[in-house]
């Protein structure tokens, strides 16, 4: 472009000096074949610049419709996204409650061999240093082979539950790649929305926007590392800020 | 610590409800009930006789520290002690909650521990000031 403008201002510098010299020395045919040739001149600049107006515009015109990918972004891709986030919400709801129903379970086994044991130990003590009587010894060995019935019934049903746990986690395979399907859209509709925005000619300068304290205080959802500010890092630190309000 | 209190759990997710009903039932507390938001809580603790509420921040409806206004602006309820457990975790927000009232304060994720100290805190304050 630049050269191309030089050479015609080059046209245009010798054409006006051979016009000058023309006229002053009266040849007057000379002198509008020269004015003539820099109409023409000018023209052709004319058309040059209309010609790269249309170009232009035609590409612009053409990008757009390449980014009927925007419009199918929108229309298809993004309620995909959101049911595909749905489904892992859903999924890992489904997950927790399976885990948690496993651990419900489990719990009142545990106690119940935890009572058991610890009322067994107490009288076995007695029992190995010679302090029990015949009839309570008979008793306790009753309750030692109730003891054993409830721990080869319950041992199986725990460990049944625990890799009820342990399948409860398969989520995790499987969200994870949702989750990443969704990330690659988020990064195809950033580079769309940056093509747009050069497109259309206006500077990326993100709005300053002030704070308000509403804004600070509006509840935001768990903060991530590295990317919320202002957070604090734990139950810890939380302690701290409160003792020193003087909780 | 008196385990027959009566527990008023607010969380918009069902499945942390059930964690801290799990706790507070391993901690002895049996006596509990549940609501999603504060718009389904207020109700609740004007009616029932809560003894403790323990609620998160963020909920669709009425949030929690907005629910925290609310009890704490109720003659009725003005005295009732407040835990929040929730993943707002911006100083800002602690220090807010602290002004409108709350009696103690927990960042998800939490462990049993810190829920029975935190608990423990509430009641001790409570017995000392009676």
């Amino acid at each position: 472009m630049a050269n191309e403008s030089s050479v015609l201002t080059e046209d245009y510098v010798t054409r006006v000096r051979e016009l000058a010299q023309t006229v002053e020395s009266g040849n007057e045919t000379e002198a509008v074949r020269l004015l003539d040739e820099l109409t023409s001149l000018r023209e052709k600049t004319l058309y040059q610049e209309l010609g790269r107006l249309t170009r232009e515009f035609h590409e612009a015109l053409q990008s757009f419709r390449l980014d009927s990918r925007i419009t199918s972004l929108a229309a298809e891709d993004f309620p995909d996204a959101r049911e595909r986030l749905n489904y892992v919400v859903s999924m890992t709801a489904q997950s927790a409650n399976r885990t948690m129903t496993a651990v419900e379970e489990s719990m009142p086994i545990c106690e119940s061999l935890e009572q058991q044991s610890s009322s067994l130990r107490d009288d076995w003590n007695r029992f190995t240093t010679r302090k029990m009587g015949a009839d309570e010894f008979r008793e306790l060995s009753r309750r030692v082979g109730e003891f054993l019935d409830a721990v080869s019934g319950g041992a199986p049903q725990l460990r049944h539950n625990l890799q009820e746990v342990l399948m409860a986690q398969d989520f995790q395979d499987l969200t994870g790649q949702i989750i990443h399907r969704v990330v690659l859209l988020v990064d195809e509709v950033e580079r769309n929305l940056v093509d747009l925005i050069r497109l259309s000619g206006t500077s990326i300068t993100p709005l300053q926007e002030e704070v308000s304290h509403e804004s600070l205080i509006a509840a935001s959802g768990p903060p991530v590392p590295g990317l919320d500010q202002g957070a604090v890092s734990g139950q810890d630190e939380v302690d701290e800020l409160l003792s020193s309000l003087g909780f | 610590m008196n385990k027959n209190i009566k527990i008023l759990i607010v969380d918009d997710f069902s499945t942390m409800r059930r964690i801290i009903k799990n706790l507070l039932r391993d901690l002895g507390f049996t006596n509990t009930s549940e609501a999603d938001d504060g718009t389904t809580a207020l109700p609740m603790l004007q009616s029932g006789n809560f003894d403790l509420l323990v609620t998160d921040w963020n909920m669709p409806g009425m949030q929690g520290i907005d629910l925290l206004r609310a009890v704490r602006a109720d003659a009725k309820l003005a005295t009732l002690p407040v835990l929040m457990v929730t993943a707002e975790q911006k100083k800002e927000q602690i220090i807010e909650a602290a002004k409108a009232g709350v009696n103690g304060y927990i960042v998800k994720p939490f462990t049993a521990a810190t829920l029975k100290e935190k608990l423990e805190k509430i009641f001790e304050r409570i017995e000392a000031s009676q």
